[in-house]
């Protein structure tokens, strides 16, 4: 009852009018700070908040302003990817394996819009859950150790099989050249530095965001620079900006499950919203079966990754809020901005500062719906991005890539390694490699050495406490059936068609 | 072909690699498993697929194009130059001549192309740097700042 | 060496009429935190960011630019190498960097390749155990390791050889325990740390103290030590040090910055006496507090000789340990 109470003070702040135009300002520069490839949720933080200072906004309100700019990069980093086959963010990197098709199928407008409401569906349910559970889950948390984590990456790694599709061994050599690119840098457990040819731009490892900009933006470049030539022509968006009744509810459920998946690993410290979003993609990959165009444009496949990118970057939260842990990149910088306000994101947050809290949350509600109404409209508009002639989309397309690179490095060290990386991403490309395994292999690769040398430093060697918690177990479980899935499959149509027979 | 080629010089990058990799030892660990072990086991794994993809390279519709390699050549190379102008020249002028080089690439006209060059370089440094409060670097420009 | 000495001759020269002489506030000052935003780094960057600001020792805007890797060493070397005279950039530096650099993570310079410039703040070294530990005291927890060293699991957010490692091992070395003998787990940071913690899978996690104080006041976490030579001011008075206990450990973790080897004596000149300024005045010690620091103020030519010693400090132990082959 109490939660109620809070809950409703937070709305009476959040729908002030000063309150709700600040937070349509802060959705509004958060989507296009997110949809510019390498800027996301940090830029757009560390832009508003001076501006927070300077007008003098008292705390609620700048907190407000903190959560809208943070959801509107959520959903801003979609609209690149399918728009233009470029991760808006790290998180968005699945979203390109089906938004992309759908927009170079004249359904721009339809991908947006769906992907608008999954993106929604995702942060509201993941929402609600941080009220419910918010304590609950804290505890969820902090029960995953080392092992656990090692576990949970094996999971990933099961869903992945689903990847694999016809090109085995390709697919396992991506992934493989994803993790070796992840051991780069300095072994966090023992300090030598591997694979750093006597570097100091290396000795943290390559950034994921340089990865990711390199594989996807510049190969994609490479890629445009063809298809000019080539005389294929750019497709312009065409028929329905929006999506019907009918496409709603075939994508429903995976909406709903995603979110909740997504939202139960962003609550995981680390795990982070690019798991979440492959995860769901694979496991509604295996779900659909034969049935499914993954890869080629299917709905579900679009709807599954923002669903649950969305509900993790909310998840993620919870950590913060009720550990004072960060749950992520932004979350840090979001502990940063509150403890400007002498706000001390901890175990006691939700007792000493409950306002704070709830207001917080309210304005994520506010802020969700703020977006959607939006999104909606605007869906036109950027799908009008598609009409820009190439000889000035894609010149902006580097430029913006090579700015957001350098806003988090501000080294030419770090530009030439993206280069390196998008010209070695395009051969592999052309080579059929798909690079979504790659990144893929680069996400999980640093969390599974560090966490099963971690479990085993812990344990001093013995592998038991690989399987000794529950967790682990479940996980252990939950990974053999995601790959015994096929054959399950397999086995009910064998029976299906031996009924039908008899 | 391509896949062979590739899968054989991957082949050879993973022999070179390991034997980089023998080569981390710390003075000390806590785990038994080591700086050394898992980046082995990954080429290893690596080295594998690749002479399987040597044997077995499955079939690849890529033709080589030369004209379009060759474009795709000028493009990196436009790239790097870029980058590598990106702090001496600063963002203004590097991102105008860059972007004027690659509006060219893809079929720009001349005259347009030198117009949204120098529009984007201005205004993209405004947006960035002015608005979203990314520092980049004047370059030459700073001598205009100082005085 | 000889550099170095030359150098603060010089410097103890000019800065004996710098209040005079001092050339005008750079264009376009810059900060340079060598991490990725919301760390430590970017937080001593904006500590300054604000304290100049406020106090209207910097008229135009400071920017905060981050430059991630290896605990400031990128960052050190693109100073050196690139921006060696710009009067404009100042870079946050912290024990962390001092501990890598004189472990000779840096690259091919040296400590003497930079101009020290200004430490305003410190944190210290933390033992912690969670709040129903059966460890009360630091020695409980050094007669346990005594008895069995594997009985104890300890975590920290850094690798062998870094600065939580570094607490750990020289508290291993007090209860003469060889330090390879420890069980030791390096998570990615502190936060990961106390999360584990909390969850039961280490026991003791060493750390800064100002990333377990939130937790103290929560009463999750009990504080065994801090790593100082007297106790700490205000609500951290309650915290027993380690040499009262009786092992004489210090670990401060000195916050600070510096300014590329070739920025003229003027400009240095200007700077320090921007931040003597600054360190001196009632509004900094607040905003200090406010993030978690304590005070340290050194300048200049002190600074120097401190950096320099500490280096120097840091080398021996590396080498005791076993770091350096």
């Amino acid at each position: 009852m109490e939660t109620l109470h809070f809950l409703l003070q937070g709305f009476d702040v959040a729908t002030r009018p000063n309150n709700l135009l600040v937070a349509l300002f802060g959705a509004f520069v958060g989507t296009i700070v997110g949809l510019l490839p390498g800027l996301g949720p940090i830029n757009g933080v560390a832009l508003l908040l001076p501006l927070a200072f300077a007008f003098g906004l008292p705390p609620e309100t700048a907190l407000i302003l903190l959560a809208a700019v943070y959801l509107g990069c959520e959903y801003g980093g979609r609209i690149s990817a399918i728009l233009l086959n470029v991760p808006g963010d790290a998180a968005a990197v699945m979203t390109t394996l089906d938004g992309y098709p759908l927009a170079r199928q004249g359904k721009a407008g339809i991908a947006l819009s769906l992907s608008a409401v999954s993106s929604f569906t995702g942060s509201i349910i993941a929402t609600c859950g941080v009220v419910l559970f918010a304590p609950l889950l804290a505890k969820w948390a902090v029960a995953f150790g080392p092992a656990e984590y090692f576990v949970l990456m094996i999971f990933a790694i099961a869903c992945l099989g689903g990847m694999v599709g016809d090109k085995p061994v390709k697919t396992l050599m991506a992934a493989l050249i994803g993790l070796a690119l992840a051991t780069v840098g300095v072994d966090s457990t023992t300090g030598v530095y591997r694979f750093t040819f006597g570097s100091v731009s290396l000795s943290d490892g390559i950034q994921f965001i340089i990865v990711v900009i390199g594989f996807f933006s510049v190969s994609e470049i490479l890629v445009m620079l063809e298809n000019t030539h080539s005389g294929q022509k750019a497709v312009k968006a065409s028929g329905r900006l929006l999506f019907n009744f009918k496409e709603f509810c075939a994508t429903f459920w995976t909406m709903i499950r995603s979110s909740l998946a997504g939202f139960v690993i962003g609550t995981l410290p680390g795990a982070g919203a690019t798991i979440a979003s492959a995860m769901t993609y694979m496991t509604e990959k295996r779900l659909a079966g034969s049935g499914g165009k993954f890869g080629e444009g299917d709905l579900r496949g679009l709807a599954a990754p923002e669903a649950a990118n969305n509900a993790s970057a909310c998840g993620s939260l919870i950590p913060m809020l009720t550990l004072g842990v960060p749950g992520s990149g932004t979350t840090a910088v979001m502990i940063g901005a509150l403890s400007l306000y002498n706000i001390t994101p901890g175990p006691l947050l939700f007792e000493q500062q409950p306002d704070v809290v709830w207001g917080l949350i309210a304005s994520l509600f506010i802020g969700n719906v703020i977006l959607l109404v939006m999104n909606i409209p605007l869906v036109g508009l950027f799908s009008r991005m598609l009409s820009v002639p190439n000889w000035v989309l894609v010149p902006a397309i580097s430029v913006i890539s090579m700015v957001g690179v350098y806003a988090v490095h501000s080294t030419t060290f770090d530009l030439v390694l993206m280069i390196g990386l998008g010209v070695f991403g395009y051969i592999l490309r052309k080579l059929d490699f798909p690079l979504s395994a790659v990144i893929l292999g680069f996400v999980l690769g640093e969390l599974m050495e560090d966490n099963l040398r971690r479990a085993l430093s812990i344990s001093a060697g013995e592998l038991g406490i690989l399987w000794q918690s529950p967790i682990s177990l479940c996980l252990w479980a939950l990974a053999a059936l995601m790959l015994a899935l096929p054959g399950l499959r397999w086995w009910r149509a064998r029976n299906k068609a031996r009924l039908a027979h008899a | 072909m391509y896949v062979r080629l590739f899968s054989a010089v991957w082949l050879l990058l993973c022999a070179g690699l390991a034997i980089i990799a023998w080569g981390f030892q710390a003075p000390f660990a806590y785990d038994p498993v080591g700086p050394r072990a898992y980046p082995l086991l990954l080429l290893a794994l690596m080295s594998a697929g690749s002479l399987w993809l040597l044997f077995k390279p499955g079939v690849l519709q890529q033709q080589l194009h030369l004209p379009s390699a060759k474009r795709a050549v000028l493009c990196v190379l436009t790239l790097l130059a870029y980058v590598l102008t990106f702090e001496a020249l600063g963002f203004v002028l590097s991102t105008a001549l860059a972007t004027f080089a690659m509006g060219l690439l893809f079929t720009g006209r001349l005259l347009p192309c030198a117009i949204s060059g120098v529009l984007m370089g201005v205004l993209l440094y405004g947006l960035f740097d002015l608005v979203l409060d990314v520092p980049l670097p004047l370059g030459l420009f700073e001598a205009f700042v100082e005085s | 060496m000889k550099t170095a000495f030359t150098r603060i001759a010089l410097t103890t020269a000019c800065l004996a009429f710098a209040g005079q002489l001092l050339a005008g506030e750079p264009k376009r000052p810059e900060c340079i935190a060598p991490a990725k935003p919301g760390g430590g780094f970017d937080l001593t960057c904006k500590l300054a960011q604000n304290g100049l600001k406020d106090g209207g020792l910097l008229k135009a805007p400071m920017r905060v630019t981050y430059m991630p890797g290896g605990v400031g060493a990128v960052a050190y070397n693109a100073v050196v190498a690139q921006r060696a005279d710009d009067p404009g950039t100042i870079i946050a530096f912290s024990s962390g960097s001092l501990l890598n650099l004189a472990q000779g993570k840096f690259g091919r310079y040296d400590e003497s390749a930079v101009r020290w410039l200004a430490a305003v703040g410190t944190d210290y070294g933390a033992i912690t155990v969670r709040a129903d530990s059966p460890y009360q005291t630091l020695n409980d927890l050094v007669e346990a390791l005594k008895k069995d060293p594997s009985s104890i699991v300890f975590g920290a957010g850094a690798t062998i050889g870094g600065q939580d490692w570094m607490q750990t091992a020289l508290i291993a070395r007090a209860a003469g325990i060889d330090p390879k003998n420890l069980r030791y787990v390096a998570f990615e940071g502190g936060g990961e740390t106390l999360t584990a913690m909390l969850g039961g899978h280490v026991q003791v996690t060493s750390s800064g103290l100002g990333e377990v104080t939130p937790q103290l006041e929560a009463k999750k976490v009990r504080i065994l030590a801090v790593l100082a030579d007297d106790r700490l001011p205000g609500k951290l008075a309650d915290i027993p040090t380690a040499k009262e206990q009786g092992y004489p450990i210090s670990w401060p973790v000195i916050r600070g910055f510096y300014v590329g080897p070739e920025v003229s004596d003027e400009q240095y000149g200007w700077w320090k006496q921007q931040f003597d300024s600054l360190l001196a005045s009632e509004d900094f010690a607040k905003l200090r507090e406010q993030r978690d620091l304590l005070p340290l103020s050194m300048t200049g030519d002190e600074l120097n000789a401190f950096v320099l010693k500490q280096v120097e400090e840091y080398k021996t132990l590396a080498g005791e340990f076993g770091l350096v082959q």
